[in-house]
């Protein structure tokens, strides 16, 4: 009971923290919107011109609340760690974080929690719902809205993990820019957020089916739109065993990379 | 008193000065050889990502509003080379804002160089060049299969138009960095600005009226590939704004130079 106590308040901080007032947020909400139309309208020529209705299992409306929401998600679970972990060993600040009574990787994922909850509540549930009204009725109402949150809190951890795996190479080189891109392309590309995997080549999906980034996008999108034997119970419980697996997977890499990385730390003065 | 003599320097001086500014940058860039290979492998990751994606829709849909693979990737090309020159040449504009909160910009106005050039040619960001490399070569493939004939006046045309149209980009990148003179923190809109340049690929047919309107006068991104590829890619029927791109691409780099400038008059007032 303590320790969740302790868990809440780094999450209460967060929230207050982000709730401050701020031009940019609204501004980048507006962009976002427009960014949107510009989708709407670049799929919906490519549909236009393509003659049929259906593409690969997806229609022109599955297609656009994939990439709308994989938008969203993108925004919701974006955390900056790698910049954020860059700066504080640049600056030693990192052993602020190293001294206190619990461990680095729980202490960031808790105190991240607050914006995530923010984020999740002031750009994501308004999109969804913006996307439910518009597309009228393309989205499957259920069950499938249950499974999905619970496959989208699978792939915030999921998300977390990657980060946390690629982070600590910011202790080896000084090169965050460089190791930031390279880490949001690959995981953008292969994940599907850029583009549904269902559009991808049979052999290039099936190379993309063994890697963890499908968990972040794909599964929690093809769980809300029941694509992809997704409708079935089995389907469901399969894509979710994946998610598990991954979570664990990348915990287990997570923790063995970061006890090694961190024995590297060498703070000048401070 | 010795009194100064305020020459008007010419295009040769400000030249040399800035081949010695760039060896510097470099010589330093080069110190941290880590980063560079990593970021550089970066940029090729992104470039790479992006035409993936491209074949990827393509391998789904066979054209796009009358625009089919070779043409698509002759804009693509295209709007790659265009955005070169503000990758290599432009990008100290991202740490603009962090210079003009933290007071560090006073520094660029003493010294008797004009303050834009000497600001601005302090980075040269090398990663640039692999995006060239990429362009280029989508582009001469592109050319070679749509059949553009070569003549000296298709090539000549070719240079002109990518060079205006870089000025595009260059010049809201330009405008949306000076932001940062009237608004702290303004990073955001440059992030927005750069986000919107992933649409210059896509011929502006696909949009509507009202978006068509914005992109052409407001946030002139199809500037960047699509009204200028109407050049090559539609010879016999060719809209008046594409032969006005390049007037209109440099008339809108000045108006971003002395809004640019503006702003730094303003930040001297201010005085911090």
């Amino acid at each position: 009971m303590k320790s969740l106590r302790r868990l809440t308040a780094l999450t209460k901080a967060g929230v207050v923290e982000s709730l401050q007032f701020r031009l940019g947020t609204f501004v980048t909400l507006f962009a976002n919107l427009i960014y949107l139309a510009l989708v709407y309208f670049l799929w919906k020529a490519i549909y236009a011109s393509s003659g049929t209705d259906v593409v690969n299992g997806m229609t022109f409306y599955d297609t656009m609340i994939y990439l709308i929401l994989a938008t969203a998600i993108f925004n919701f679970l974006e955390m900056f760690i790698v910049w954020d972990m860059s700066r504080a060993i640049q600056s030693g600040e990192i052993i602020m974080h190293l001294l206190k009574p619990m461990r680095y990787r729980k202490y960031m994922f808790w105190s991240y929690s607050g914006s995530l909850v923010m984020s999740f509540i002031l750009t994501f549930i308004p999109t969804f719902l913006v996307v439910v009204i518009v597309t009228k009725g393309a989205v499957p109402v259920g069950w499938n809205l249950l499974a999905f949150v619970l496959s989208l809190l699978l792939a915030l951890v999921i998300n977390y993990n990657i980060e946390m795996l690629v982070a600590p190479i910011c202790l080896y080189t000084e090169s965050t820019w460089g190791i930031n891109i390279v880490k949001e392309t690959i995981v953008l590309l292969l994940s599907g957020a850029s583009i549904p995997l269902a559009f991808f080549p049979e052999t290039f999906r099936k190379i993309v089916e063994f890697l963890p980034f499908r968990a972040v996008y794909d599964i929690p999108l093809t769980v809300l739109l029941k694509k992809n034997g997704t409708d079935s119970f089995d389907g469901l419980i399969n894509a979710i065993v994946i998610q598990l697996i991954w979570c664990v997977v990348l915990t287990i890499c997570g923790n063995l990379f970061w006890n090694h990385a961190v024995k590297k730390i060498t703070v000048n003065g401070g | 008193m010795e009194e100064m003599i305020v020459k008007k320097r010419g295009f040769a001086f400000y030249l040399s000065i800035y081949k010695k500014i760039l060896i510097q940058d470099l010589k330093s860039k080069m110190s941290y050889r880590a980063d560079f290979i990593i970021s550089t492998f970066g940029m090729i990751m992104t470039n790479l990502s992006g035409f993936v994606t491209f074949m990827i829709l393509f391998h789904n849909f066979p054209s796009i509003n009358g625009w089919d693979y070779h043409h698509m990737l002759f804009l693509y090309g295209f709007s790659l080379i265009a955005l070169t020159p503000v990758q290599c040449f432009f990008d100290n504009n991202w740490n603009l804002r962090f210079m003009v909160r933290s007071g560090d910009f006073i520094k660029y106005c003493f010294r008797p160089i004009n303050v834009f050039f000497y600001f601005i040619s302090e980075v040269f960001d090398v990663k640039g060049i692999g995006q060239f490399v990429f362009g280029i070569a989508t582009f001469v493939y592109a050319w070679a299969h749509i059949g553009i004939p070569v003549t000296v006046l298709t090539i000549a045309q070719a240079v002109v138009f990518l060079i205006t149209a870089s000025l595009f980009m260059i010049a809201l990148m330009n405008f949306s960095a000076a932001t940062c003179f009237w608004i702290i923190n303004s990073g955001y809109v440059m992030v927005i600005m750069f986000r919107f340049k992933d649409f210059a690929k896509y011929p502006a047919s696909i949009f509507n009226s009202i978006f068509r309107f914005i992109f052409t006068f407001i946030i002139p991104i199809a500037f960047i590939a699509y009204y200028p590829s109407l050049v090559f890619v539609t010879p016999d029927d060719v809209p008046l704004i594409s032969w006005l791109s390049p007037f209109i691409g440099v008339v809108f780099f000045w108006l971003s130079y002395k809004f640019w400038m503006y702003g730094v008059r303003k930040y001297d007032f201010t005085g911090s």
